[in-house]
């Protein structure tokens, strides 16, 4: 649309202001593209009048309007801040999302702490020892802990023997 | 419509005879006593708001629905919303321009509810009412038949649709209240340009709406 409509549309679509309409009308004689456009916006101009009430309409209310309008405040109520997380469809993704949000947040520290206890057994667990033992409890190394040392006592005892022997052979 | 509209220029800020009016102040007036005592929970003060607008709130529903009964309902939760909204009226605009703004927002969340914006009219509607409006409707063309007239209503409502609460609001206050341009700018606060260029940009986009509509169909 050129300037020349473009600044005086409302008057154009008004149909008011003679003298800014012969400037207007002059143009539109001679340019196709604003005629079509300003063609467009007066049929949208009649469209959107033909939502005004008809002239005969009566706009008288029932009696009582004030009063109704009371009940409806009192059967509503002051608004409450959580009205708006439950009513509002803003307000339900917000109550949504806190809550996907919360679970996430549950899963994550249930599993932090279950890592972090796994981790502790596992240092504490003897060297060699089998994921097996690890997970059966304190009993089976402490078992494995017995016979090493078992082991160890029956070597000092070969060692004494033999060391008898040799004192034994001097003598 | 035409379909093939493309983005069009807005008019210049300044243009010639354009007059940029100083904002009228809506604090200091009656009008401006008056919403502080509703603020204030008096309860008169409210009945008095209801009282001075009540008609026009029903007119401008019945304009829009065309449907007395579901009007007197959403003009009560009109009324019901400003009771418990006022304390957030800023006084840029006038009482009439923000209760309006409300009025037009209901009727939408209405017809948004029933899913039946293409035809509230066929469910709703008599025959009766359907022979009454063909009577009294301000019609565009006397000639066209009552059906292709709630069409064009239809069309026109889904159109206002695509545009922001505040372009719905002054195109509908400059077409279907009749408000001028100066009207305009002294019930919202804003200045004529400012109101001109906001009326363009709303028609604008109310026919690329259109074109894109006929596209689709």
């Amino acid at each position: 649309m050129h300037r020349e409509i473009r600044d005086h549309i409302e008057d154009v679509l008004a149909g008011s202001r003679p003298d800014t309409l012969q400037h207007t009308r002059e143009h539109l004689a001679e340019c196709g593209e604003c005629r079509g456009e300003v063609r467009d916006m007066q049929e949208q101009t009649a469209l959107l009048q033909a939502l005004r009430a008809p002239e005969d309409f009566s706009a008288d209310l029932r009696p009582g309007f004030y009063a109704r309008v009371m009940e409806r405040i009192e059967a509503e109520g002051p608004i409450s801040i959580w009205n708006l997380f439950i009513e509002s469809a803003f307000g339900r993704r917000i109550a949504m999302a806190s809550l996907a949000l919360a679970l996430l947040i549950g899963v994550y520290v249930v599993t932090a702490e279950r890592s972090a206890e796994d981790s502790i057994i596992a240092l504490q667990a003897p060297l060699g020892a089998s994921p097996q033992t690890v997970v059966a409890g304190e009993d089976a190394p402490a078992r494995e802990i017995s016979q090493v040392d078992q082991l160890q006592t029956d070597q000092s005892s070969e060692d004494a023997v033999l060391a008898n022997l040799v004192t034994y052979r001097e003598q | 419509m035409d379909a093939s509209i493309t983005t069009l220029p807005f008019p210049a800020v300044v243009g010639e005879g354009t007059r940029a009016r100083t904002r009228v102040d809506h604090k200091t007036s009656d009008e401006a006593a008056l919403v502080r005592r509703v603020q204030a929970r008096d309860e008169m003060a409210f009945r008095e708001v209801v009282e001075r607008y009540q008609s026009k709130v029903f007119s401008i529903i019945f304009g829009i629905l065309r449907n007395r009964n579901d009007a007197e309902d959403i003009a009560q939760q009109v009324f019901a919303k400003v009771y418990f909204s006022i304390k957030n009226f800023d006084f840029r605009s006038s009482l009439l321009t923000w209760i309006y703004k409300i009025t037009v927002n209901e009727c939408y969340d209405y017809l948004r509810k029933k899913r039946v914006r293409k035809l509230v009219y066929e469910s709703d509607f008599s025959q009766e009412d359907a022979q009454r409006m063909e009577a009294s409707e301000p019609a565009v063309d006397g000639s066209v038949p009552a059906d292709t007239r709630l069409a064009q209503r239809d069309l026109i409502l889904k159109l206002l649709s695509k545009v922001s609460e505040e372009e719905r609001s002054l195109i509908l206050l400059k077409e279907v209240e009749g408000h001028s341009v100066e009207e305009l700018a002294g019930m919202t606060g804003l200045n004529e340009n400012t109101i001109k260029v906001k009326l363009f940009r709303t028609r604008q986009k109310l026919l690329r709406a259109a074109g894109r509509l006929t596209r689709v169909r």
